[in-house]
């Protein structure tokens, strides 16, 4: 450049890149497996201690991945009464229960027009691998209401290949609203004590506001059903992050 | 309770039971209490000395221990005397030992003979007039009286009762834990009394125990965590079958 006063122009040092790194993953959005967080009870805290070892001692040997309700799982389990010795079965995860190490998780798939459900124990020594096929949650915590639903939302193909995910991406949320099969359903799904957001119902209007019946409003505020667990989640996310990198 | 599984995949259900503040309180001869074995009082969980009169401490004092929540007695042979004052462990039972648990079980409060003895009452339909759990007949014609024992409503629960022959798989010599098969009787967190098996097909079982009992000053370090030889233990990689 020209400079004005004819000496040289001074040195501007080039300005400091900005790197913004999307690769970390965020702080706030650390996934904690729901079988660590303790129920409420009068059981004496040891006891979740002693079980929340045995539960990072079995993780460290074999990794058991993050997963939600609604993705698709695949699990390979040993059977002493199969050809190889193992059995692989996919299926969508419409069911996380249990505490500790009676954690389950119930896989559903449609095989031959016959719909199976299995459910595993995540810390059995049977299970010789775990892999999420397609990570994703839905609509609602349960769906048990896949049964009463067109089979076509519950099959997945068997061979299916896993879908390549970035880690820095939010879980997707599937916000697909199933149709059902016609009544009658195992359960009421129309019925507010069930909370279901995914189900397109095509029930007729006077039916829908007859469910409403059943609306318990005052659950919400009942103060003695409240759990806060967040300072609970916090202990135990040091716990296992420290645990975990020894 | 926590489940466990063993080397082959099968699962099974545990209870953990902690060996809390237990010492040895007194040792009885078998001529002072004129019974066939020795006595040992032995007492488990510490507790405040300010609920009790002074008199009530007289065998703590005497122990120079605390006072305890519950004290039993154990009828021992003669060389299993153990000083009074000792502290008791939970080392001194071993995996793959068979143990009987003891312990007052979950009181129902006064219940009907149905939930109480499982009487199948009478029909909800076809008839009955005010009768659905109702105990029915009490005695025969002939008989003119009820029967001493007959049974009952009355209060439920709340009484002595013996898990018989439960195999200890675990042991946490860290914490004092005992892992304990199957199902206790008693509620959560309730005081319990485990004893080495009485029946005859466990007789033979124990190997080389801790005799008299686990000392803890003594010359053996034993590992934090004492597994049975078939239990799966979470460091080993997953159950494969060849």
């Amino acid at each position: 450049r020209v400079s004005s006063d004819g000496k040289p122009p001074k040195f501007q040092p080039p300005p400091k890149p900005v790197i913004i790194d999307r690769k970390t993953k965020k702080e706030e959005s650390r996934f904690l497996s729901p079988e660590f967080i303790p129920p409420r009870g009068r059981t004496d805290p040891l006891k979740y201690y002693l079980e929340r070892k045995d539960m990072i001692q079995r993780r460290k040997v074999f990794n058991i991945p993050e997963f939600y309700v609604g993705s698709v799982l695949a699990v390979t389990t040993a059977n002493p009464y199969a050809s190889d010795k193992c059995n692989r079965f996919v299926g969508i995860c419409i069911q996380r229960g249990g505490t500790g190490l009676g954690a389950t998780f119930v896989l559903r798939n449609v095989i031959e027009d016959q719909g199976v459900e299995i459910c595993y124990e995540l810390y059995s020594p049977r299970i010789q691998a775990i892999e999420v096929l397609k990570l994703e949650k839905r609509l609602d915590e349960n769906l048990m209401y896949l049964r009463d639903a067109l089979p076509e939302y519950s099959t997945f193909d068997v061979s299916m290949k896993p879908v390549p995910r970035m880690d820095h991406e939010e879980i997707p949320v599937n916000k697909v609203q199933v149709r059902m099969k016609p009544k009658p359903w195992s359960k009421r799904w129309e019925r507010p004590k069930y909370n279901i957001k995914g189900i397109k119902f095509e029930l007729p209007e006077h039916k829908m506001q007859a469910a409403q019946k059943w609306s318990q409003p005052w659950l919400e505020f009942d103060m003695l059903r409240e759990y806060d667990t967040s300072k609970i989640e916090e202990k135990i996310r040091k716990e296992l992050s420290e645990e975990l990198e020894k | 309770m926590m489940p466990i599984w063993t080397k082959s995949g099968e699962k099974h259900a545990v209870t953990l039971l902690k060996v809390q503040d237990c010492h040895v309180l007194r040792y009885v001869s078998k001529e002072e209490s004129g019974e066939k074995t020795a006595k040992l009082l032995v007492g488990g969980k510490n507790v405040s000395p300010f609920s009790k009169p002074e008199s009530a401490h007289e065998i703590f004092k005497e122990a120079g221990v605390p006072r305890k929540q519950k004290v039993t007695t154990f009828n021992v042979t003669d060389d299993a005397i153990i000083k009074p004052g000792t502290p008791l462990y939970a080392a001194h039972f071993r995996p793959g030992q068979f143990v009987d648990v003891t312990a007052k079980t979950i009181g129902k409060g006064f219940q009907g003979v149905v939930k109480r003895w499982g009487f199948k009452g009478q029909p909800a339909s076809h008839g009955q007039t005010k009768t659905h759990r109702r105990p029915g007949a009490i005695s025969t014609n002939k008989a003119a009286k009820v029967y001493r024992g007959k049974k009952m409503p009355g209060k439920m629960g709340n009484i002595y009762r013996t898990s018989f022959g439960l195999k200890v798989w675990r042991i946490n010599t860290k914490h004092n834990i005992i892992y304990v098969n199957g199902s206790v009787p008693g509620h959560t967190n309730c005081l319990v009394k485990v004893r080495d098996s009485k029946l005859p097909t466990y007789k033979d079982c124990n190997k080389n125990p801790p005799f008299p009992t686990f000392f803890a000053d003594g010359d053996e370090e034993l590992p934090e965590d004492l597994f049975d030889e078939e239990i799966f233990q979470f460091t080993d990689p997953s159950v494969t079958f060849a």
